[in-house]
């Protein structure tokens, strides 16, 4: 059923009436092999919530493959195509569900605010070997607040942190590529800076790699 | 503007974390992971949108074994610097890897 060629899909989605409901029957069953792949590892299969999930996606999915039909270059099957879609849709969900309980990291600290720097930030390093690194940490910083917007900084907190951008960015107030692009702009600014500063990334890593050598 | 709050936000071991996963709050390893993220930023590079928009074509030749990294390297470059991206692609692997 799914030995359509991409033209066939195309025109058939586009036909209306038995044509396209043939068609979106087939798409649906083919989108149902793909999903499993989306949620193994992230939520127990067998679940109520999984059962859920698929449904709402592939519901999802079909009207955004009707909606953007006309964006297909034909670059791709266009099953894959198709299954993009949906794995978007389906990952974006199941992230949603991980991380709508982890609060997105704020700048709040407690009263000992030098706690950083008293912890060993390597504990196999020697005292001059720590210092070093503790002073570099301190450089990198002093960097990062003077280069970066509080919202830059707030987004490369979280993402340092394991945050997806999808769900750094709904509680920033943005979107994902708004933010890939405020971090990419971010890194770049950090970059640009060590270097006037004389420094190479690698420069700066090779402080810390030494430590337990 | 709280240098030393953001310092202990970025680098200190007393984060806040996910019941499971998430990064190692060592803070010499967030360093280390904050250079590598430098060291690997380039002038020009793909937004999560526009590496959308070439997905399925690069997965389907990763799937056929064809050397993605040369015919797309800006692709390759963004599914390395962004893990929302990567996972994407590596679930659309699965998938094509399954239907064969
Ligand atoms: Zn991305």
């Amino acid at each position: 059923m799914d030995k359509r060629t991409n033209e066939e899909w195309v025109a058939d989605l586009r036909a209306g009436g038995d044509r396209q409901t043939g068609a979106l029957e087939d798409l649906r069953a083919i989108i149902l092999r793909g999903l499993p792949y989306a949620i193994a590892g992230r939520l127990d299969p067998n679940s109520p919530q999984s059962e859920a999930l698929t449904e709402e996606v592939v519901q999802e999915t079909l009207m955004r493959v009707l909606e953007y039909l006309d964006t297909f270059e034909g670059r791709s099957q266009f099953t894959t195509w198709a299954h993009k879609i949906a794995v978007r849709a389906a990952l974006t969900e199941l992230r949603r569900v991980r991380w709508r309980e982890v609060p997105l990291p704020e700048m709040d600290v407690d009263d000992d605010m030098d706690a950083s720097y008293r912890e060993a930030p390597d504990e196999q390093a020697s005292p001059e070997e720590q210092v070093a690194q503790a002073e570099m940490m301190k450089r990198v910083n002093r960097i990062i607040m003077e280069e970066l917007t509080d919202k830059q900084r707030q987004a490369l907190t979280a993402i340092m942190e394991g945050f997806p951008l999808e769900e750094a960015a709904g509680r920033l107030g943005t979107n994902r590529n708004a933010l890939y692009k405020m971090l990419h702009d971010a890194r770049l600014r950090l970059k640009k800076r060590l270097e006037k500063e004389g420094l190479t990334p690698q420069e700066v890593l090779s402080v810390f790699e030494q430590a337990g050598r | 503007m709280k240098i030393k709050q953001f310092i202990q936000r970025l680098f200190g071991s007393k984060q806040r974390k996910p019941s499971s996963g998430g990064t190692s709050a060592n803070p010499s390893e967030k360093m280390q992971k904050m250079m590598a993220m430098l060291s690997a930023t380039r002038e020009e590079e793909l937004t999560c949108d526009e590496v959308f928009a070439l997905l399925d074509q690069f997965t389907e030749l990763a799937a056929q074994g064809e050397d993605v990294a040369k015919l797309m390297p800006l692709v390759q470059h963004h599914l390395d610097m962004c893990d929302d991206c990567r996972e994407e692609y590596k679930v659309l692997k699965s998938i094509l890897y399954g239907a064969a």
